[in-house]
């Protein structure tokens, strides 16, 4: 039987929302189990069947990892020092979630700001007057491609031996690096965006490059510029292999410092996992949706537009 | 105009311009001269100390702790080429890279896929579009790190995930995703696909909706099926998007690390052990420090080849797309 174009067409809509509902379940389901775990006491971390909402939310993982509240009792299974009546060594956080989250946000913050005004120059350079080639611009991309693991060991050891291993400088050098490619190839492309009028007006009234940079340019392009910031602390704040082995105990970033639950004597604490897990994300999500409209951009290095 | 005149015209021009492109080559200069500054005083000892340790034998147990670069220096013993050989030989390494292409081009295809899928079923207004939207770009605003640890909550064998195919299936489900070797890699590769379908997700919207309109009606007058003109009108002109979707993502997944890393550490047996992974084992698990810097050569050059293939099409395509925007002055 032939279906009326209107059929057609809900049909079709029915068939999208079935497929998107679906995905948006996939989507949604690992990001509830985080926050739903993060909720639970500790008895229903592994219980079968799982328990989906908890009928006992609790704040406890979240004191005990953000406010480094030691609340262990016998009934969580710690270990009670029989003479003195306190926690043993091994029921005590070692984790310093404050410590971590301001190196994510002191490195991060540095690093990205310090790539956007480098990129930014560098990327006006380039959309004005063509100061390096189009091909050495795709070369800069290997910046960002060739994978870090491969240098790291040497840097490793280089870094300790003129003495910047584990500390902020060190790392803040490196994610410039790595998220440079990133920051010039977006600033380049919202600065393409802005019609050359006004520069050329005020490099005719006089005005000197840098003023021209300055006052002209840098206004024009701010949003675009603080997209490409928000976008590359996206990136850097999430990187984990350099901030893993370039810090020892001074700069661990939060990534590197909710690794360490993994392998903690605690043993497997999901909760608590799941609770720094959720403060990690937060600030991410709510940055990446500010620049949603500039994602495809940023990750495509200005190459697709919109 | 004559002849006098051209020459009054040009004559101070040809001063000005000249200055002007000094100018430009003191502000080329002011500006790349630090970058290259950085790039060597972080990146050549980089460089040179890796060949030194490539080409010695050298433990890092036998240098001291304080003496720096003289202890390496005592500490290692030249042996040639000998690494080189071995890496070539290495059955682990061989495997490690089949894993590592397998894994990347695994999931590079299924973010696509379903990245695709989606911005095809999309990219034309609806109702909910916007919260659509805004949900299916979250995955990529997680912390890969993060998305390790949730992960194994969920995978665990008394986890949700068995929990819920059971219910649906009506089956006892009891899979260990991670823990069997035939599918621990699969099951990062769909993390990594959950991860980043929402960059494939993007790029092929924003490509889907750049695309003109008036050769799509033309078709439609024309009398074309919707099929027909998805085959040979949008999908022809979205080839730039497509591949720099594919070459980005591959690139990216060639060097995936905090899942693997997080979840696994390689394991079980090595059935994770990608490049990435085996590298980091070599260097700092078992401190082999000559092996991992003389495997990390052969990755380097590898990666670099395979970077500058992708640069090579990256370049190629981004011509076609900026003719693209181009064509469209009126768009956004």
């Amino acid at each position: 039987m032939a279906m009326t174009m209107s059929q057609k067409r809900n049909t079709f809509s029915a068939f999208r929302y079935f497929i998107l509902t679906i995905w948006l379940l996939i989507v949604a389901f690992p990001m509830f189990w985080m926050v739903g775990t993060s909720f639970k006491p500790d008895k229903e971390w592994f219980a079968w069947p799982p328990v989906y909402i908890t009928e006992n939310a609790t704040v406890r993982n979240y004191l005990i990892v953000w406010a480094n509240i030691n609340e262990y009792t016998k009934a969580d299974g710690a270990h009670i020092d029989e003479k003195t009546g306190e926690l043993s060594q091994y029921t005590q956080s070692l984790q310093r979630p404050w410590v971590a989250l301001r190196n994510s946000t002191i490195i991060a913050g540095i690093a990205t700001t310090l790539a956007v005004l480098f990129g930014g120059v560098l990327a006006y350079g380039v959309s004005r007057h063509n100061i390096i080639s189009e091909g050495k611009m795709f070369q800069l991309l290997m910046l960002r491609m060739v994978p870090p693991i491969v240098l790291i060991a040497p840097i490793s050891l280089w870094y300790r031996q003129i003495g910047l291993l584990d500390t902020i400088t060190g790392l803040v050098l490196l994610y410039f690096l790595t998220s440079l490619p990133y920051a010039v190839w977006m600033a380049k492309s919202f600065i393409d965006e802005v019609p050359r009028e006004m520069e050329q007006a005020a490099e005719i009234l006089g005005a000197s490059r840098w003023r021209t940079i300055w006052e002209i340019v840098l206004p024009l392009v701010r949003s675009g510029l603080v997209a490409t910031f928000l976008f590359i602390l996206i990136l850097t704040w999430s990187e984990y292999l350099l901030a893993l082995l370039l810090s020892k105990s001074e700069v661990l970033t939060l990534p590197v410092e909710l690794s360490k639950y993994q392998g903690s004597t605690e043993g497997r604490v999901y909760g608590r996992q799941a609770a720094l897990s959720v403060g990690i994300t937060i600030p991410l999500i709510f940055v990446g949706l500010i620049i949603r409209k500039h994602l495809a951009r940023g990750f495509s290095f200005g190459m697709v537009r919109r | 105009m004559t002849a006098e005149q051209t020459i009054g015209e040009n004559l101070p021009l040809t001063g000005r311009a000249a200055s002007r492109a000094q100018g430009i080559r003191r502000f080329k200069w002011t500006v790349l001269t630090p970058f290259f500054a950085l790039l060597i005083f972080i990146l050549m000892p980089a460089l040179i100390a890796q060949v030194f340790f490539s080409l010695n034998h050298f433990s890092i147990f036998d240098a001291g702790d304080d003496d720096g670069w003289r202890s390496y220096l005592n500490a290692s013993e030249w042996i040639g080429l000998e690494l080189f050989i071995e890496v070539f030989n290495d059955e682990r390494f061989l495997n490690a890279c089949i894993r590592s292409l397998l894994f990347a081009s695994g999931s590079t295809l299924g973010c696509f896929i379903v990245g695709f899928g989606l911005a095809l079923l999309m990219y034309r207004p609806f109702r909910g579009q916007a919260l659509y939207y805004i949900f299916f770009i979250l995955p990529m605003l997680t912390v890969p790190i993060v998305i390790a640890y949730t992960g194994e909550m969920i995978l665990y064998q008394n986890g949700p995930l068995n929990d819920i195919l059971s219910r649906i299936t009506g089956m006892r489900i009891d899979a260990q995703f991670l823990y069997k070797k035939e599918i621990a890699l699969t099951t990062i590769a769909f993390l990594e696909v959950w991860n980043w379908t929402p960059f494939s997700f993007i790029i092929m919207m924003a490509g889907l909706a750049a695309l003109p309109q008036e050769p799509q009606e033309a078709a439609k007058i024309l009398g074309a099926s919707k099929w027909r003109i998805f085959w040979e009108i949008q999908l022809p002109l979205l080839r730039p998007v497509i591949l720099l979707c594919l070459i980005l993502r591959f690139l990216e997944s060639m060097a995936e690390f905090p899942k693997t890393w997080g979840l696994l550490q390689g394991g079980p047996g090595s059935a994770t052990e990608t490049i990435p992974v085996y590298i980091f084992i070599t260097t700092w698990q078992y401190f082999d420090i000559s092996y991992g810097a003389a495997l990390s050569y052969v990755v380097l050059i590898l990666m670099v080849a395979i970077v500058w293939a992708g640069i090579y099409f990256l370049q190629r395509e981004k011509k076609n797309l900026d003719e693209m925007y181009f064509a469209r002055p009126d768009s956004e």
